[in-house]
């Protein structure tokens, strides 16, 4: 095989918005006939590379070369015309259109539907990605939507293909199926394949080489046979060092677990006494995909516990699912020992958990309400007597709560709309709390805060874990469980696959766990 | 003084939903830009028919209001059209546009006119009996379309239309059928395709008596369905819960609301208020007292519109109500002085733009600030969602 020049090299790659430093002098070289696998956790700067080689995004400084040659990818037509193809993680296919309409969208000239479907059959059979051209995309399964992505991609005969996340949507079967048409691409046709994926499984069993991303900048490369999923783990999360560090920079340094004062006692490895919150087996399925499967956790009153992840690994169904959104296709949730039923809307709230969902505009708050019918309008019984609201009681109790939880708003009349993120994330924490819940759930409770407001954040759920409450800390972010959590549940393609105390959470063990892979 | 203005606010709010803004002082001002340029293209359109715009504006005046009894024609029209609007308002809270009134008018009308003729009862029982029945025939003719949706996913928009055409068939099946509503024949002469009168009895009361104004009970049931609606969905339990479900069904669910079944029976209450419409409509003078196959004569259309122009709030639709109500009893009044009738109704469309363009012309300059806002102060939103992957 051709490896001394690489089919496409990045060098230097620098890329930041504002502040943010996404991509900090990365280097990548891709040989043809090569899979190249790219690791990294959220916000390594993964997808703002893949971005900048396809002229999607402008690069702030580095060269870009194609089989040596130094090219301008400054627009995506530029990178199909150099041959780079990708297929995204969200597939775009338009869903009600056949799959020969779809695979021919964005060509020029007239439409020729036979030549079309015979060119999706012909394209089909040489790489084994079997699909019927005629099918409407809205009745294919997942995985073979993925087809009609390759498909459309692989027509066009790039001689580098890029996958972002491919199998986070298919089956076991899908995904083995998916990588022996990779091999297929890159050992018959002498492709180049770049696979970005966080599943180290993946990584080892299919690629040649591993480039691992951490907080935008390379941390590791190698040849994948001369490496460990283990070693793989630990540099894409290893910053154990970096932690404590961090974390006392946002005025939240971590409480010492070694020495623990009675006081903290409560939040201390594994409290006794019955679970506030337990899931049993809880599975939900999406189109014969379990996106949860066989969930089991329990968290106690007083305690924090994390639940770590990658996104996309099944947290945002379980968001729903305790928003009262999603019915669990089996499985139980019991709160304080008694399982409660969530087929009912308003349930599990009922029953005493509050959540913070993880996007608060789609089921948070109402945008176009104000501050004050946002900050009631779970708690109706409180603001009416029989089926009349009093405007009195409502405007007490939000004057109540945007005092006592500092939410800065125009006035208790304005829109929620009208409100900074952290003002509204705060109303959203103040009408789950002004419940007296027994359970709070926070997803993601500080994407898109700046730092003040995650601060802020940080030590309002420790308050209401030391008054007892048990909290379910739904996170992505490696310091934000750290810094809060006393055990540490890792979720990887809707399972449990660890939980670990935060004494015993090792960056190792956790990438191993993150990565599907028990440890 | 923050006392009184607090004071004027919460009038503001509680009568009219309105929330006083700058945008509502931009609304305010592009509409009145608006009926002017509406005022000079029909005063164009008149002339071009070979009409005299003063003439024709002097007709329409004398048709509506000039007289008493003009005025009472005026407020026969505008009581089904604002109890039609104020029920559009209910199923557009909750976020299911319901464009079937004119169907959900006629079966009122039939409802009503069933019950007057076939059961045996004093007048008044059977009047009220009769409005009550429409009420539920209405409710039931749009609940049919939330079932649709539920049942198989039908789009309420287009099932509450069809319906209308199901339910003109009904109506021309039921005034055709001799052992159902058509009035029985004469001796050697064909019989027609409408009901008997509904007796005198059962017919809708006025106060006053020709040529000085006359005030229909119906307005007065108008008026007060209008309040009600207006308290129950700014004062209300139920009325919040709707503005939820019609502002983010999914916020909605999550704090307890049943959703579907919320968003179904404001449908059918939409229906409800249209058949009530129907039935006002039938026991009133300008319904002719008598089921036809024309009886709701738009009315259903109207008094969606008005809803429309009021942008679903339902005190401000009585003024509007009032406004089609002229134009319906001036436009007739000005189609007997030769200007051809299809004019009156190219001006009522004319004025439907000009009070409905304005507010979503606002909302399209106030998103574009926004956009050119957030593209101006900083590329972090973008930076986020690239880091972020």
């Amino acid at each position: 095989m051709d490896s001394s020049v690489p089919a496409i090299e990045l060098r230097g790659i620098t890329k930041s918005y504002g502040s943010v430093v996404a991509c900090d002098a990365v280097d990548l070289a891709v040989h043809q006939g090569e899979i190249h696998g790219l690791l990294g956790e959220n916000g390594a700067g993964k997808s703002t590379l893949m971005k900048v080689l396809l002229g999607l995004v402008q690069r702030d400084a580095g060269t870009i070369l194609h089989h040596a040659d130094p090219v301008e990818i400054d627009s995506p037509q530029a990178a199909v015309a150099l041959g780079l193809g990708m297929v995204h993680q969200h597939f775009s296919l338009i869903e009600p259109l056949r799959v020969w309409e779809n695979v021919i969208l964005g060509d020029s000239g007239r439409i020729d539907r036979i030549a079309a479907c015979t060119q999706v059959e012909e394209v089909g059979r040489r790489y084994g990605l079997p699909i019927d051209p005629m099918a409407r995309v809205d009745q294919l399964s997942a995985g073979e939507r993925q087809r009609v992505e390759l498909v459309k991609c692989l027509r066009r005969d790039p001689s580098v293909l890029i996958l972002d996340e491919p199998t986070s949507v298919l089956t076991q079967a899908e995904s083995i199926e998916l990588f022996s048409v990779l091999r297929r691409v890159v050992q018959q046709e002498n492709r180049a394949v770049i696979l970005i994926s966080h599943k180290l499984a993946e990584i080892t069993a299919a690629t040649d080489h591993v480039t691992v991303l951490r907080k935008g900048a390379v941390a590791f490369h190698s040849r994948t046979a001369e490496t460990t999923p283990q070693e793989l783990a630990r540099q894409m999360v290893g910053r154990d060092v970096s932690l404590r560090a961090e974390a006392a920079a946002l005025g939240v340094l971590p409480v010492e677990r070694t020495s623990i004062t009675p006081a903290a006692g409560i939040d201390a490895g594994v409290p006794a006494g019955p679970a506030a919150l337990s899931f049993h087996s809880l599975s939900v399925q999406v189109g014969g995909v379990a996106v949860l499967d066989e969930l089991s956790l329990d968290v106690r009153a007083g305690e924090i516990v994390g639940l770590y992840g990658v996104e996309g690994n099944g947290q945002s169904t379980l968001g729903d699912v305790l928003s009262g959104l999603i019915v669990p296709t089996s499985g139980t949730i019991e709160l304080g020992g008694v399982a409660v039923d969530a087929s009912g809307p308003g349930a599990l709230q009922r029953a005493g958990l509050g959540i913070v969902p993880e996007d608060r505009h789609r089921s948070g708050v109402v945008l176009d309400m104000s501050v004050a019918e946002n900050l009631t309008c779970k708690a109706l019984d409180d603001i009416s007597a029989r089926g009349f609201l009093s405007r009195r009681k409502m405007y007490a109790i939000a004057r109540r709560l945007t005092a006592e939880f500092n939410i800065i708003a125009p006035s208790l009349d304005a829109p929620v709309r009208s409100l900074s993120g952290g003002n509204q994330q705060r109303l959203v924490v103040a009408r789950e709390l002004s419940a007296n819940p027994t359970v709070l759930v926070a997803a993601q409770p500080t994407h898109g805060l700046d730092v003040g407001a995650i601060e802020d954040m940080y030590l309002r759920l420790r308050k209401v874990a030391s008054s007892g409450v048990a909290v379910l800390l739904i996170s992505t972010e490696l310091e934000e469980v750290m810094a809060l959590c006393s055990r540490i549940a890792v979720i990887s393609s809707g399972r449990i696959t660890g939980v670990l105390s935060t004494g015993e959470a090792t960056a190792e063990r956790l990438g191993m766990l993150v990565g599907g892979i028990a440890a | 003084m923050s006392a009184e203005r607090t004071g004027v606010s919460l009038v503001r709010r509680t009568m009219l939903g309105l929330q006083p803004s700058r945008s509502g002082w931009q609304i305010a001002g592009m509409s009145a830009v608006a009926v002017v340029i509406v005022g000079a293209l029909s005063t164009l359109l008149i002339s071009s028919t070979g009409s005299s715009p003063t003439a024709a504006l002097h007709a329409l005046y004398t048709g509506s209001i000039a007289s008493q009894a003009a005025w009472t024609t005026t407020l026969l029209y505008a009581a089904p059209l604002l109890i039609v609007a104020a029920g559009s308002c209910i199923s557009s809270r909750s976020g299911a546009f319901n464009i079937g009134q004119e169907g959900q008018v006629l079966i009122g009308a039939l409802a009503v006119a069933a019950v007057t003729l076939k059961l045996q009862l004093a007048g008044w029982a059977l009047l009220v009996i009769g409005i009550c029945v429409a009420a539920l025939a209405g409710g039931f003719w749009a609940w049919l379309s939330s079932l649709m949706y539920r049942i198989s996913g039908v789009n309420i928009v287009v099932s509450t239309l069809l319906m209308t055409f199901v339910a003109q068939q009904l109506i021309s099946y039921a005034v055709n059928t001799s052992w159902f509503l058509q009035e029985p024949s004469v001796a050697g002469i064909a019989p027609l395709p409408e009901s008997k009168q509904i007796a005198t009895g059962s017919q809708l009361r006025s106060f006053g008596s020709y040529p000085n104004l006359q005030l229909s009970v119906g307005l007065i049931l108008a008026l007060a369905l209008t309040v009600a609606v207006a308290v129950t969905m700014t004062r209300t339990r139920w009325g919040f819960r709707l503005k939820m479900v019609g502002l983010n069904p999914l916020t909605a669910r999550h704090a307890g609301v049943r959703v579907a079944a919320l968003g179904g029976l404001a449908l059918a209450i939409s229906g409800a208020f249209a058949g009530i419409a129907g039935a006002v409509l039938l026991t009133s003078p300008v319904g002719n007292f008598r089921l036809q196959p024309g009886v709701s004569s738009n009315i259903g259309w109207d008094g969606l519109l008005v809803a429309l122009v009021a942008r679903n709030r339902p005190i401000v639709a009585v003024p509007f109500a009032l406004l089609f109500g002229i134009l319906r009893s001036g436009g007739n009044f000005l189609s007997s002085t030769g200007v051809p009738p299809f004019l009156v109704d190219v001006v009522k469309g004319l004025l439907v733009l000009a009070f409905v363009a304005p507010p979503a012309l606002a909302d399209i300059l106030k998103r574009r600030a926004a956009t050119r806002r957030a593209s101006a102060s900083g590329r972090h939103a973008p930076a986020l969602q690239g880091a972020a992957a």
